[in-house]
């Protein structure tokens, strides 16, 4: 098969910057092709998130004071509103200037009454958890993937650093199908790794093939099975039921889709380098490395869609709640830092997030693909759901970078304050329309986000 | 939450409740009286800011029609019903109405929804199919399988909100990621379930401890408290081999060294990763604790069985191309705790010595357990019969009938069977071997429906009776229902209320229910946020325990149960203990017992308490315990990990005990922090916070009717231990450190030198008397509030017992059953038994088509 003009050439892959280190070997690069046939270039989406918000001194809501000089340590890289200028805590994205956008006084309504360490919930989602949607709706990511996901072998990539669902008010996920159904995530690298490109354990295709017809006629009766019982139901309770039934109809439309993906080869990568037992007591190895795994989902066109929950609110029961700690040499709980907010350790925190998220956005722009980089074809939504103090829940630590094939543009701090104040979600349409996918609303959205438009 | 009505039932103490059938004057019924007297009475009273110029709390009245007409409205009317009837509204400020007003109206809303509810049966409306909470998953699973499996880890955690119960079927929904996780538990399930008709291979370790090293102070087989030595017990024994699933055994000869006065120490096994092996990934699963009092001179050999499957193994890995296999570990620990382990910095070996420890000689582990092969287990699916051989079909059929009957705790139908028969058809070439298929066919019917969702099938004529059999086996075990209630269900009976009260009392008589109070108390009082409070380590220096050295010294010590532990045991426990007592509804305001161990007891202050088992221990007054409302527990879940939080203790109060809605604050008000100028974790004392707080209009709305009810509460500090004094504002305390401190009461001395200021806690109740202080709001809860308070805790049983949220049609069947328990305090065990007998919770639950 010929290589189609954006598969890598492995040598130009391996030229591009300092990727080799560290880099798993890539082979096949070509194995990928659009089921449908259609010759367009992949276009991505990543949404992720941080906790405990972000340093913003300059007043409650963040917005720096115009008496006062811009603070070295505030989340925000500048001021004023315009071309971007880096502080202390934004500088390891200064490299990256031309391919990211900050956007202060966002937020989502739906978490306006939710506290802050609870409106991580809706983060990807905009619902209105407090009052008609109160099981939570669908997410952006999910959005895109049941338009486009049937592009690739997965049709999204649900991550995040704590694994399950979390319950309401203390997600672990950011990526929800609808109404009561969050995706888990994932969160141990070597089950991510297994799952993205070894699916089959170890077994022959045709095994797997035969496992798969197995599996669906199962499913099958199964179906017949549950169908006959909710005939005998009362009339309320089968609708209760339908949501039963759907499940098991996603499943088996899944079982298919996986055994179609039986004919294409997988993509053979070499784990050298990538250390998969990396675990949370090494932070920035953990943290890149899940990043990494999102980054060679997306090389290899596994899936377009991803989300990655980087932090949760309530990780108390997990080793990230002494994240810091680690990091910082932080005495209290990562947790503490958010109510208690040191300038020193808030900002060195920011700055420590900032250089992991800006290996990842450099780690895209070092690829090339097509006639330009993998950062331009990929859209990456990086923030948090509550800014400075823990009990606020407007005006979210906002950044959005890539996507310049899809038709952002970047470079600029912009302000949606006063009377310029616009949903979040209005980001969100506008995410979407640059993946082809066309909405006329997502959650509270009153239109597109036109500034960040080319 | 609802923000129906954000502050409502504060009620006006004092003041006689009015009942709608006393002393009210007579209005005419319907319309009639709605213009007459109703009306008039909004006009007069209410729509100046319930009405089209303002609508506080969302609530206006200016629309209402004389009617009742549309359900939303009922809730309206239920709503204005209990505030005229506790006497709330009109606010204090306000004028009055004339005497008698007030309560002509509550009885005229009280007759028209009578009215309106006995024409209407809507209760039923709400979907009454729910899937199986992952508690009552993990549960029904264990009672199935007749062994206990962790499998709710492995699933999706459920929805958790605060103050309410998970099993409500708007928040029971699922997804195919859900159905996915199913189907691996189940088959995970199943593997373990039947086993191979060929005994396996059996793997044994055995390890011996010799009592070297005397000389130094503790012997080379002695398990101190914590610091031990390399090569002692607390190094555990690694496992040479182990299966997969299965039984374990695990023997060990130990003794106990006691210092006098101290009669034993608890030893408990745990087993998964090396404890010792440095790192933040180590997972453990407790195996058991004996209590050892036994001196070496009498060794004695304890024996401790699980199923190997429940046990974290640590997994094989590959670093620098060496490949380490899987592992587990066993390691014992010496839980000997008096409640000063944190006294001192570090652990030397002098101060391990003049501590109980334990003595191991040796330690053997076997699994699996092949004294019966097959196991018993296995054998109630897989039965021994002659179709087996003669009639393979059949004895598929007979398998399945029996499995599907247990799994859908009613009898299968034929076509029930049929279908997994044909399942099972489909399988069986493939898997090889009737074990195999049996496996897989069963996890199927593991993610049925009828298996995961609470049903009933209509058009069945038994149905209702086992309906009623799993609504009791789900309300008070958590599981399914066993075999009696199955029985009782099959000849018709469950509709007996004798019947029901005979089975009630066998149900909280059994173990089981211990899981139903868990669950239970853990979200009724939204206890488990208390865990993730984050503890001021300077301030309270010695209350969690800390690792004393090596890297992760001062971090938190992992794997050894804390006095925040026991105090979640504590409430749990307390609730237990007043069911198992049938006392009274005062007795959660108030009691004359608390639920302690020795921990406990130190850090509460009372004295004479030996050992790590909680039991109930006689308080007095000085304690300043008794009642729920001074548990660690809950001082802890609604404090800051640094002060008392009056709010967060307010809501605790008006939502868990009083059962009022409290709305969040609006995300238009400012933080309590950004109003108040400063950060509130840096003052120890909120009070004056607060005030600044209600200096701002809007927080002053919702908080002057709030905060009250949370200043009497500060004394109690965010650890839960009782002060009279706070350091001054802005006072730094030194951590606690050997230098300065050189004993505990050098360390009691240091604060009390900073300890200056007194705290005030006095507050005047809205509508009600100055409280000051806990013992002061304890007796006005129950000189003014018990009614509030039974009828809130029927409500939380009811809702919990029936799976859906109460709505105004229940209200009546509600009022009878409080006035069945009244005369009596309204005993709990009591009030669960009348929620059973209940026509709500026994009748089958109406279809309507």
């Amino acid at each position: 098969m010929k290589p189609k003009s954006w598969h890598l050439d492995r040598r130009e892959f391996l030229r591009g910057g300092g990727v080799a280190l560290g880099l798993p070997f890539l082979q096949g690069m070509s194995w990928a092709k659009d089921v449908a046939g259609a010759t367009s270039l992949p276009k991505r989406m990543l949404v992720s998130y941080f906790a405990y918000g972000a340093y913003m001194p300059n007043g409650p809501a963040g917005i720096p004071d115009k008496d006062q000089p811009h603070h070295e340590w505030s989340w925000w890289p500048c001021r004023d509103p315009g071309p971007l200028t880096f502080n202390r805590s934004s500088a390891p994205f200064e490299p990256l200037k031309d391919s990211v956008s900050y956007l202060r006084g966002l937020d989502h309504r739906g978490g306006w009454k939710m506290g802050g360490h609870s409106s991580g919930d809706v983060f990807a989602t905009g619902a209105d958890m407090t009052e008609h949607e109160k099981t939570n709706n669908i997410s952006i990511d999910q959005v895109a993937a049941n338009h486009h996901g049937h592009l690739t072998r997965y049709a999204s990539l649900v991550l995040g650093t704590e694994g399950g669902t979390g319950s309401y008010g203390r997600t672990k996920t950011l990526s929800h199908r609808g109404p009561g159904r969050p995706i888990p995530s994932m969160h141990r690298p070597q089950e991510i790794f297994n799952r993205l490109f070894n699916p089959y354990a170890g077994k022959g295709v045709d095994e797997v093939r035969a496992g798969l017809k197995r599996e669906a006629s199962i499913l099958d009766l199964l179906l017949d099975n549950s169908r006959s019982f909710q005939s005998r139901l009362g009339r309320e309770d089968q609708v209760k039921m339908d949501e039963y039934l759907e499940s098991i109809r996603s499943l088996e439309q899944r079982v298919e889709r996986t055994s179609q993906w039986t004919h294409e080869a997988l993509p053979e990568i070499d784990t050298k380098g990538l250390n998969l037992e990396v675990a949370h007591n090494e932070p920035q190895e953990y943290i890149r490395c899940m990043y990494d795994l999102v980054y060679l989902a997306f090389l290899t066109d596994s899936t377009r869609f991803a989300t990655l929950m980087l932090e949760s609110e309530q990780s108390s029961d997990s080793e990230m709640w002494n994240y810091a700690t680690y990091v910082l040499g932080y005495k209290g709980a990562t947790h503490d830092i958010a109510h208690k907010r040191p300038v020193d350790y808030s900002g060195q925190w920011d700055r420590w997030r900032a250089e992991q998220h800006a290996y990842f956005l450099q780690r895209l722009r070092d690829t090339p693909e097509g006639d330009s980089n993998l950062l331009d074809r990929t859209v990456v939504l990086w923030g948090s759901a509550h800014p400075h103090a823990s009990h606020s829940t407007t005006n979210y630590p906002i950044q959005l970078a890539g996507g310049k094939d899809l038709g952002f543009r970047h470079g600029h701090l912009h302000a949606f304050e006063d009377e310029k104040k616009v949903p979040l979600a209005n980001l969100f349409v506008s995410m979407l329309e640059g993946l082809d996918v066309p909405v006329d609303r997502f959650a509270d959205s009153t239109g597109p986000m036109t500034e960040l438009r080319a | 939450m609802a923000t129906r009505f954000p502050i409502l039932r504060l009620c006006l103490a004092g003041l006689p409740l009015l009942s709608a059938a006393g002393t009210s004057v007579a209005s005419e019924p319907g319309e009639a009286g709605f213009s007459a007297t109703v009306r008039p009475f909004f006009e007069a009273h209410c729509v100046a800011c319930h009405g089209p110029e303002k609508q506080k709390g969302k609530l206006t009245l200016h629309d209402l029609e004389g009617t009742l007409a549309s359900s939303e409205d009922l809730e309206t009317w239920e709503l204005i019903h209990e505030v005229l009837k506790h006497g709330e509204m009109p606010p204090e400020d306000e004028p009055q109405p004339v005497e008698g007003k007030r309560g002509a109206v509550a009885a005229w809303i009280e007759s028209e929804l009578k009215n309106q509810v006995e024409k209407t049966s809507e209760s039923a409306r709400a979907p009454l199919a729910r899937r199986l909470t992952n508690f009552e998953y993990e549960n029904t699973m264990r009672d199935l399988l007749g062994f206990p499996l962790n499998l709710a880890e492995n699933l999706p955690k459920d929805p958790n909100q605060p103050y309410a119960f998970n099993n409500t079927a708007e928040f029971m929904r699922l997804g195919p990621e859900q159905i996915d996780r199913y189907l691996e538990c189940a088959r995970r399930a199943m593997a373990s379930a039947i086993v191979d008709p060929e005994p396996p291979e059996v793997h044994s370790t055995r390890k011996e401890w010799e009592p070297n090293g005397v000389d130094r102070g503790i012997g080379g087989d002695e398990l101190g408290v914590y610091g031990n030595r390399r090569h002692t017990p607390a190094w555990g024994m690694g496992l040479k081999g182990f299966p997969k699933t299965g039984e374990f055994r695990i023997r060990l000869q130990a003794s106990a060294i006691l210092p006098p006065g101290i009669e034993e120490l608890p030893l408990r096994l745990v087993m998964g990763y090396d404890l010792n092996i440095n790192s933040s990934t180590q997972r453990i699963a407790p195996v058991g604790t004996v209590r050892l009092g036994n001196s070496p001179d009498e060794p004695g050999i304890f024996e401790f069985t699980g199923r190997i499957e429940n046990f974290p193994v640590k997994p094989g890995t590959t670093r620098n191309g060496k490949r380490q296999p899987e592992s587990l570990t066993i390691t014992p620990q010496n839980l000997y705790d008096d409640g000063t382990l944190n006294d001192e910095n570090d652990f030397s070996r002098t101060r391990n010595v003049a501590m109980p420890r334990a003595v191991i000689h040796w330690m053997e582990f076997e699994a699996p357990l092949v004294d019966t092969w097959p196991p018993e287990y296995h054998t109630r699916i897989l039965f021994d019969s002659p179709l087996r051989e003669s009639d393979p079909e059949a004895y598929v059929r007979a398998v399945l009938e029996r499995f599907l009957s247990r799994a859908y705790r009613r009898p299968a139908t034929d076509e029930e069977v049929e279908r997994f028969a044909e399942i099972y058809a489909l399988v069986r070439p493939e898997l090889g071997t009737l074990e195999a298929a049996m496996r897989e066919t069963l996890a199927i019917a593991l993610v049925s429906p009828q298996f995961l969702y609470h049903t009933v099938a209509d058009g069945d004529a038994v149905a209702p009776s086992y309906e009623i059999a799993s609504k009791l086996s789900y309300f008070l075990w958590g599981s399914m229902p066993d075999a009696e209630l199955i029985d009782l269900a099959a000849a018709g009976k469950l509709d007996d209320p004798e019947t029901i009260a005979t089975q009630v009392r066998r149900l909280l008589a059994d173990d089981r229910s211990q899981d139903f109070v868990r669950n239970f108390t853990l979200q009724w009082l939204s206890l488990e946020k208390m865990k993730t409070v984050p503890i001021n380590r300077e301030l309270f220096p010695r209350f969690l325990y800390y690792v004393p050295r090596g890297e992760r010294a001062g971090t938190e010590e992992p794997y050894r149960p804390t006095i925040r532990d026991h105090m979640l045991e504590e409430t749990i426990g307390f609730v237990a203990e007043l069911i198992r007592r049938n006392a009274g509804v005062s007795s959660l305001v108030d009691s004359d017992f608390a639920i302690l161990n020795q921990p406990l007891a130190a850090h509460y202050g009372v004295e004479g308490v030996q050992g790590d088992e909680l039991r109930p221990v006689p308080v007095e007054p000085e304690h300043r315990l008794g009642g729920l409302l001074t548990q660690g527990s809950i001082l802890i879940g609604n404090g800051t990990g640094s002060a008392p939080h009056p709010i967060y203790r307010a809501v605790f109060l008006r939502e868990a005990i009083l059962g009022d809605e409290v709305a969040p604050p609006p995300a238009e008000v400012p933080a309590l922090t950004d109003s108040a100028g400063d950060s509130a974790e840096k003052a120890l004392s909120i009070k004056d916070l607060l005030a600044k707080h209600r200096q701002v209009e809007s927080c002053n709305d919702c908080h002057v009717r709030l905060d009250p009810w949370g200043i009497p509460f500060e004394h109690y500090n965010a650890i839960g231990k009782y002060q009279l004094k706070v350091p001054q504002e802005g006072t730094r305390v030194g951590m606690f450190s050997r230098e300065r401190h050189t004993d505990l009461a050098g360390y009691a001395a240091y604060l009390e030198s900073i300890n200056t200021v007194e705290i005030e806690a006095d507050a005047k109740v809205p509508h009600g008397p100055v409280v000051d202080g806990m013992a002061e709001l304890k007796s006005h809860l129950l000189e003014a509030r018990k009614d509030e308070i039974a009828e809130n805790l029927l409500r939380r049983l009811l809702t919990y017992g029936l799976g859906r949220k109460l709505t105004v049609h229940d209200r009546f069947a509600v009022e009878q059953l409080l006035d069945q328990s009244k005369a009596d305090d309204y005993p709990l065990a009591d009030m669960i038994l009348r929620v059973c007998q209940s026509p709500l919770f026994r009748n089958p639950s109406p279809h309507p088509n």
